[in-house]
């Protein structure tokens, strides 16, 4: 079986990759939570990184955008090296955890503005930003709304504009679609589509096998592993199967 | 500057939006202020006291007539003998035995030694105690009056005169309890308010959006401590204003020295709640945590009990204890009027404890997990 891995070989300066991850191990104790994990994304690319729960995917992420400490190994993240350049990384990714997490007694304008305002984007910039991505969400009208209030699809929405405020170069999606309706999935798949189209780098996880198919490319991770990388065309003609459902089904069987 | 800013607008949004937190800072903190200098009230009225005289002289039908004007005492007169004193005592109607030896005022102008027997009954040692107090005090007094009238008996009463009560002379204990219920308060927004806000902001997950960020830490920190901060303030000021209003104590000192020493007790407060969050990982346990290092400082800071009666050690666990040095700082400008001179010893304490626990607190804090 001929697994498509993608070597890491370019120069970081003028490297077309916007993540480059090295041998990256978060160890626990005797638990190993990402074991060694080797991947490259492509600027501008939409990244599926697909597992069973527990499979180590959110353990991975966070440790990209910095938010945890690497056991071993090496990431370039946006051209900046996680362990030296940390700040610098958070000023060029935008993030959205799988909780969510914005201030639920705050409105969606103080929210934004909260945001925008920490990665120091002036303040008329701001707003016109603010109510530019309202607009495309059709919240223009529900600024004042307190966010605890509003449907768990836009809030989901609403993350994602928040976490695009300061035109990240790239961003990283922990399951941003769970929990919602598939109409309102569709519209998040637009948004991404679109930030995408602008060069954004996605990164994104997800339970929903139909989305993986979305994805430019996709991996698998098993057991804190890598196992399998490669666009969807690729999986499914290596492992002879007709859907990413079937090649997910068939490696976490495994 | 402007993310400081927008942090603080932030907290405070929160804080005034947030109907409960609004109860549990300003009005369960201020109805406490209101009610509780009266339950922790240490005044003792209505001793019963009564006398055996063996004297039977016109100095003893004094003292006896000055027991009787004071509002403190419920005089039962004279009885015939120790026995009957006793059995009285035991059936829990009197207090107080005053007993005068034979040949008292003789002993007195002749500058005899002589004895006053006092027996109180201790079931009740806040009142014996107090009441012994009670007692040297009208004691005292009298034989002032009658040394005043005759000099040869100044050296005397002396003796008997040791007992005066300074700065609190009217040993008014709402003076006391007062000022050590501003300061619990002020100590419970400090710490606890402080320290459950940002456990919360770990628990609910914003504090990882905010992590995720390009923030510094010490924008962080003071993004939460100068909304606590000011809420504090406000909540003192606030306090001064009603213990002015509702129990009469007046600021015998600076006003504004008082305020800068509540600002730096409040940074000492606050770096703890601080340092806490950082250590605890839910609520619960920043609660506990807060919870038992309230209970020691309340304890040992003298608010409640006299640092006097302490054994040893526990003066040295004080040393450790913000809440006693400020206790000194309050009581020192509120009751005695003194200048910064007589509380430079606890303004050191204080700020370098506020140095300490908020360096503590900036290097514990996270923005990456382990």
């Amino acid at each position: 079986m001929k697994i498509p891995f993608i070597s890491h070989t370019a120069e970081i300066k003028d490297s077309p990759y916007s993540i480059e991850v090295k041998e990256l191990t978060k160890v626990y104790g005797k638990f190993t939570a990402v074991d060694h994990l080797t991947f490259n994304v492509k600027k501008g690319e939409i990244f599926g990184f697909l597992g069973a729960n527990g499979a180590g995917k959110t353990t991975a992420i966070r440790m990209l955008c910095s938010l945890l400490q690497p056991t071993s190994g090496e990431a370039t993240i946006a051209g900046f090296d996680l362990r030296k350049n940390a700040k610098s990384i958070k000023k060029n990714i935008g993030y959205m955890s799988q909780r969510f997490s914005l201030y639920d007694d705050l409105t969606i304008y103080e929210n934004m503005q909260l945001f925008g305002t920490v990665y120091g984007i002036p303040h008329k910039e701001l707003k016109n930003r603010i109510f530019e991505s309202l607009k495309i969400l059709n919240l223009e009208d529900k600024y004042k709304t307190l966010v605890y209030s509003i449907p768990l699809g836009w809030k989901q929405k609403l993350s994602f504009a928040t976490a695009m405020l300061h035109r990240p170069q790239i961003v990283f999606l922990d399951e941003p679609t769970s929990g919602v309706d598939p109409i309102v999935r569709r519209e998040f798949w637009n948004l991404i589509y679109e930030a995408a189209s602008k060069g954004v780098t996605i990164f994104v996880t997800t339970h929903y096998m139909d989305e993986a198919e979305y994805c430019e490319r996709v991996s698998i991770m098993s057991n804190g592993q890598l196992k399998l990388i490669g666009t969807p065309t690729e999986l499914k003609e290596t492992m002879q199967v007709d859907s990413i459902e079937k090649v997910f089904v068939k490696f976490v069987d495994r | 500057m402007r993310i400081i800013l927008i942090l603080i607008k932030k907290e405070f949004l929160q804080v005034f939006r947030n109907s409960l937190l609004w109860k549990i800072l300003v009005l369960a903190p201020l109805a406490e202020f209101l009610l509780f200098p009266f339950t922790a009230d240490y005044e003792i009225k209505n001793v019963n006291i009564a006398f055996i005289d063996h004297d039977k002289s016109s100095m003893t039908a004094d003292i006896i007539s000055k027991f009787g004007a004071s509002p403190y005492f419920i005089n039962h007169g004279i009885l015939s003998s120790r026995k009957e004193a006793e059995k009285e005592m035991k059936r829990d109607n009197i207090d107080f035995i005053i007993e005068f030896p034979t040949d008292f005022e003789k002993d007195i102008v002749t500058q005899e030694q002589t004895v006053i027997g006092i027996t109180a009954n201790a079931i009740n040692t806040v009142k014996a105690g107090l009441g012994t107090e009670y007692v040297q005090n009208v004691l005292g007094n009298y034989f002032m009056e009658i040394s005043d009238e005759n000099p040869v008996l100044s050296e005397q009463t002396q003796l008997l005169t040791t007992n005066v009560y300074w700065y609190n002379e009217q040993m008014n204990y709402k003076n006391l309890i007062v000022p050590g219920i501003l300061i619990i308060l002020v100590t419970l927004i400090g710490a606890y308010v402080t320290a459950l806000n940002i456990v919360r902001e770990k628990e609910i997950g914003t504090i990882e959006q905010i992590n995720v960020t390009p923030i510094k830490k010490w924008q962080f920190l003071l993004g939460k401590m100068i909304p606590f901060w000011i809420l504090g303030m406000v909540e003192f000021i606030v306090g001064l204003v009603i213990m002015y209003l509702v129990f009469g104590i007046s600021i015998q000192g600076s006003i504004p020295l008082l305020l800068a020493m509540t600002a730096v007790y409040l940074l000492v407060m606050l770096g703890l709640g601080f340092f806490i969050s950082s250590v605890a990982s839910n609520q619960l346990q920043a609660m506990f945590i807060v919870f038992f290092l309230f209970i020691l400082f309340v304890m040992l800071s003298g608010v409640f009990t006299p640092i006097e009666g302490m054994p040893e050690w526990a003066t040295y666990i004080n040393y450790f204890n913000p809440m006693s040095f400020f206790m000194v700082i309050v009581k020192t400008i509120i009751l005695k009027g003194s200048g910064f001179e007589s509380i430079q010893e606890q303004f050191i304490a204080l700020a370098t404890m506020a140095v300490i626990l908020n360096t503590a607190a900036l290097l514990s804090y996270r923005d990456k997990a382990k």
